[in-house]
């Protein structure tokens, strides 16, 4: 038996093939990708190394400003929202039998399509001439631009676009949470009826301490995806007016993909991944904690 | 007794015309477009929310044809499809290796590949540009599978070795007394065992490469092989816009998830909760 | 078990070799011509940033009218292929190819700073041998139309049309609100002033599509006769009198601007004025096809008229033009080929289709049917002929392309009001201090 298991060949042939192609499209990629931000490298000349120089640009770059003030504010207002909408859903609706899976279903129904299509969609609903604006224009209600509005610290578009994300994303937390919920033992809620509790009460002091580990896998979840985040702006804005909706992806596609600046591009590469590595290990220690307390 | 029976059921129907209301912002736009894709685009601007005065199949039509949307799902589904059977592959190999086999550097190689999880996309994606035109795999299909497959590696490592974790000793050490080979314990015993753990990872790996948009518009240029998200972009120029024939397109890319999603959903549902809670 | 391996090695195999052959097969299926090429033909490649089986752009359609002809002609000599994107990846999928040592023989490029891109390190051939080779160059219809694409004497690229900047306008809104064609920028406040009051939306323009916006501040700025070049060198500053005249004036001209200016896009914005909700669009001559393809019976109500000068301004004559242009790559293993297709493009039955149907000026001196082409193209012609000069779209003559975008969103910003003018045009000059020169 533990001959067969440490058949090196096999082990070998099991792994080979998976290791190479990581390396390969992964690792090397990377280190390239490190090495392309220390180097001044359009698309035509070969890459010429200028020490940090892309890093000093990117502190003076005022679309990085807005871009990473952008990304940030998705972060939070994703995982807060996704929180607080996704626990209401999954609590309301493991208080319902008739049509659960129905309703259920149907707000889990954009987790599987296509984010350049919805953002599309909420483009075209959002656009001054079709859409919102249509209809608020037959109770005499003119309705902002959506999409353009460029006043206040953080633009209404980028509230528009949260909103949309988080319509097609609040299905995943929800399900998280009500898997997590369903797996509470009933005798538990049983106890507390007895004990006078109301409905309010046992998700106060039942359901939310007991689903606490999850809320740190939903949480990193969305915290890494909103990161990450590119199709619904992509399609949605373009990152306009005037890069007010740029994100760090956006703006890494921007630059590395319309003007060829590989290698400042590279530079916002590196910044995405450094806060991605961060965000991982900031949320992984929290969630390991609360793995200790329950 | 009385009281507490009808207080709870005015809070049920509060429920129910929460939930009723959450429907209808989630159906209401899918149904708006889908009505719309029928009109002509004078008709679209002049009334965006009367039922369509006659149904305009025209916008299909172009958008499946010329927009090449009939191309382009077939792209899609074949990109997705060799992804999904080779991430599985590869994917369950190396998680039986880690799981089941003894080696010393299983340990080292299962960071490795974890690490694959936290790194965005983007940051690879001008040197896999730059590289994949050097070696002709830019304007190739397969130069979206490596990289696809690639990145849902991790997640099915992850999954898939639990799932042999789990599976009991006694299994093994049965089959390897029936004079089984290694690979035959692998692909016999182990791999049937898992099929959860398959379908699971294969529902996550289609769907995500199903939706991918940005590799697929950095690599690919030639509108015979391009991607389905791809090629919905292609509508919106900077010139003009045929608004109409966009919004039949975004029914055509989406009605397919739709069709699958509602013969499968709770499955489906229930199979990619169970990946992302383990992941 | 070793057969079982082998077995599913040899499928994957199989499965590996039919995909690729899937691809290229999808590769090669892109010829216009639809016909495979015959052997023993010289095979080019020509990239261009349209899909010629999909396009219903008039222009894009000649186009492939051309390769068609070049194709069967020198059929079993020459075989042209065309490699097509969508314009907004066209030159990222151009630079791709040139950096994997793949250049396209023949591509097409807007002049300005895209085409210096591949002028300076060598990718586009100079083509003046071949031009004043057989009196190619003397069919154009002045030398003048190569001044874009000349760099120290030299020609790297044959221009293929031109499409003019106007002034699009209603003649029945004009009319009723009696309102005459306005020579200068104060008549033309005044006559959207009446517009309004009038009743009518006096300008259609659109702020969604940057470019837009920036064309009528690129005639602003040369109407005042700002100096580019010397801002580019840094001997003038980004923000001096004559810009910040220049921007007041698009502030004060977008008190005019339909109500939903802002978030727009330039179809939308075309749509209102040949939907006759709108009096004024400013457009490039490309906007005809659209135009009169949407609504033909607007063609008769459709006039054009000349920026109108600023008094004491520059010269009110200089118009804004836009050339589409090709490009031959240096590395190319059949320049004749290449020279031989570039000139079907410029030839009398090409340059004749570019005037009646796709409603741009041909570059060479052909004599076309003047009825067959669009109304509006005599009116453009007559514009065009007057005019003392040329010069290019802001975004395409500034020294980069992400110079020329920077310039259009900053515009952009200035006139949704979230920065002044001042600011605006002080945040262009810390760009330029720190990007261009």
């Amino acid at each position: 038996m533990n001959k067969l298991l440490q058949d090196k060949k096999a082990i070998c042939i099991f792994v080979v093939p998976g290791f190479l192609l990581f390396t390969f499209v992964l690792f090397i990629p990377i280190c390239q990708s490190i090495f392309y931000s220390f180097c001044n490298y359009d698309a035509l000349t070969p890459p010429k190394f200028i020490g940090f120089k892309n890093y000093t640009m990117l502190l003076r770059d005022d679309t990085m400003k807005v871009a990473l003030k952008n990304s940030m504010f998705f972060l939070v207002f994703s995982c807060v929202t996704q929180l607080i909408m996704g626990l209401l859903l999954a609590g309301l609706l493991t208080n319902i039998q008739k049509g659960r899976n129905f309703f259920k279903n149907v707000i889990y129904l954009p987790c599987v399509l296509s984010s350049a299509a919805l953002g599309l969609l909420w483009m075209f609903i959002f656009s001054p001439k079709l859409g919102v604006n249509q209809l608020l224009k037959m109770w005499n209600i003119k309705g902002p631009l959506w999409l353009m509005d460029t006043h206040g610290f953080i633009i209404l578009p980028m509230w528009v676009i949260g909103f949309v994300a988080l319509w097609q994303y609040v299905g995943q937390s929800m399900m998280l949470y009500m898997a997590q919920i369903s797996g509470i033992s009933k005798t538990l809620y049983e106890a507390s009826e007895i004990d006078g509790c109301s409905k309010a009460q046992s998700f106060r002091y039942i359901t939310l301490p007991l689903i606490k580990p999850m809320v740190g896998t939903a949480m990193s979840l969305n915290a890494i995806g909103s990161l990450k985040f590119f199709d619904l702006i992509f399609n949605m804005t373009e990152g306009g007016p005037n890069h007010a909706t740029e994100v760090l992806a956006t703006h890494l596609y921007t630059q590395g993909f319309k003007y060829f600046k590989y290698g400042y591009a590279s530079a916002i590469g590196v910044v995405l991944l450094v806060m991605c590595l961060i965000m991982t290990g900031l949320i992984n220690a929290a969630f390991k904690t609360d793995q200790y307390e329950s | 007794m009385k009281k507490t029976t009808k207080r709870v059921s005015i809070w049920k129907i509060v429920i129910y015309i929460f939930f009723c209301i959450m429907a209808a912002i989630y159906l209401v736009p899918l149904l708006w477009v889908f009505t719309v894709s029928f009109k002509t685009n004078a008709e679209i601007f002049s009334s965006p929310f009367s039922l369509p005065k006659q149904l305009c199949f025209d916008n299909y039509v172009v958008a499946w044809t010329a927009g090449k949307l009939g191309i382009a799902t077939w792209n899609s589904f074949l990109v997705c499809v060799i992804t999904l059977l080779l991430s599985m592959l590869v994917g369950s190999m190396i998680a039986f290796a880690i799981a089941r086999m003894q080696w010393k550097l299983s340990k080292l190689v299962l960071t490795y590949f974890l690490l694959g999880m936290m790194i965005p996309v983007h940051c690879v994606l001008i040197p896999l540009f730059t590289r994949f035109a050097k070696i002709g795999l830019s304007n190739n299909l397969w130069g979206l599978v490596l990289p696809y497959l690639t990145f849902s590696l991790p997640v099915t490592i992850y999954i898939m070795s639990g799932f042999f974790r789990s599976i009991p000793n006694e299994l093994l050490e049965a089959a390897c007394i029936d004079g089984c080979s290694i690979y035959k314990i692998f692909f016999r015993v182990c791999l049937p065992l898992a099929k959860t753990g398959l379908f699971v990872t294969g529902l996550m790996t289609f769907v995500a490469n199903w939706n991918e948009l940005l590799l697929a518009m950095v690599f690919i240029s030639d509108d015979n092989i391009k991607t389905l998200p791809v090629s919905l972009s292609k509508f919106v120029g900077p010139y003009n816009t045929n608004y109409s024939q966009m919004f039949a397109a975004i029914i055509i890319a989406i009605i397919p998830t739709i069709a699958v999603y509602c013969a499968f959903s709770n499955q489906i549902v229930d199979g990619l909760t169970a990946g992302a809670v383990k992941g | 078990m070793k057969k079982k391996l082998l077995s599913i090695l040899l499928s994957a195999t199989m499965a590996l070799t039919a995909f690729a052959g899937c691809g290229a097969s999808g590769n090669g299926g892109e010829t216009a011509s639809g016909g495979s090429s015959s052997s023993g033909a010289e095979e080019i490649t020509w990239m261009f940033w349209d899909d010629l089986n999909a396009t219903e752009d008039l222009i894009s359609l000649g186009y492939k009218d051309v390769v068609d002809r070049f194709n069967k002609d020198y059929e079993g000599v020459y075989h042209v292929t065309p490699i097509t994107t969508n314009l907004e990846e066209y030159y990222t999928k151009l630079n791709a190819l040139v950096a994997s040592g793949e250049t396209p023989d023949c591509f097409i490029v807007s002049p300005g700073p895209n085409l210096t891109t591949y002028v300076e390190p060598g990718v586009a051939a100079d083509l003046t041998p071949y031009l004043e080779a057989d009196g190619w160059k003397d069919t154009f219809s002045s030398d003048s139309v190569f001044s874009q694409q000349t760099y120290d004497g030299k020609i790297y690229a044959v221009p293929l049309n031109i499409a003019a900047a106007c002034v699009f306008y209603n003649t029945e809104m004009f009319a009723n609100a009696g309102v005459e064609v306005p020579k200068t920028y104060d008549e033309l406040l005044d006559a959207c002033k009446k517009l309004k009051d009038a009743g009518y939306t006096p300008i259609t323009i659109s702020a969604g599509t940057a470019w837009c916006l920036s064309m009528l501040c690129a005639y602003l700025f040369d109407r005042e006769g700002v100096d580019l070049k010397a801002m580019e060198a840094g001997t003038e500053s980004w923000k001096n009198d004559k810009t910040l005249d220049a921007v007041n004036k698009m502030l004060e001209l977008s008190q005019y601007f339909q109500e939903t200016a802002a978030g727009d896009t330039n179809d939308v914005a075309t749509a209102a004025f040949y939907n006759e909700e709108a009096a004024i669009l400013i457009q490039g001559s490309w906007a005809i096809g659209q135009i009169n393809g949407s609504n033909a019976a607007f063609e008769s109500k459709c006039g054009v008229f000349q920026f109108p000068g600023l008094a004491g301004g520059n010269d009110p004559n200089r118009v804004i033009a836009k050339s589409d242009s090709l490009a031959m790559s240096s590395t190319t293993k059949h320049p004749e080929a290449v020279a031989a297709l570039m000139k079907y493009f410029t030839d009398d039955t090409a340059q004749k289709y570019t005037a009646e149907k796709g409603g741009k000026i041909p570059v060479t001196k052909v004599s076309y049917d003047e009825e067959a082409a669009p109304a509006q193209l005599a009116y453009v012609m007559d514009i065009f002929g007057n005019a003392t000069g040329t010069f290019g779209f802001l975004n395409e003559s500034l020294a980069t392309t992400e110079a020329g975008s920077f310039f259009d969103d900053t515009m952009v910003s200035i006139y949704l009001g979230n920065v002044t003018p001042e600011e605006g045009l002080q945040t262009i000059e810390d760009w330029y201090v720190d990007n261009i020169r």
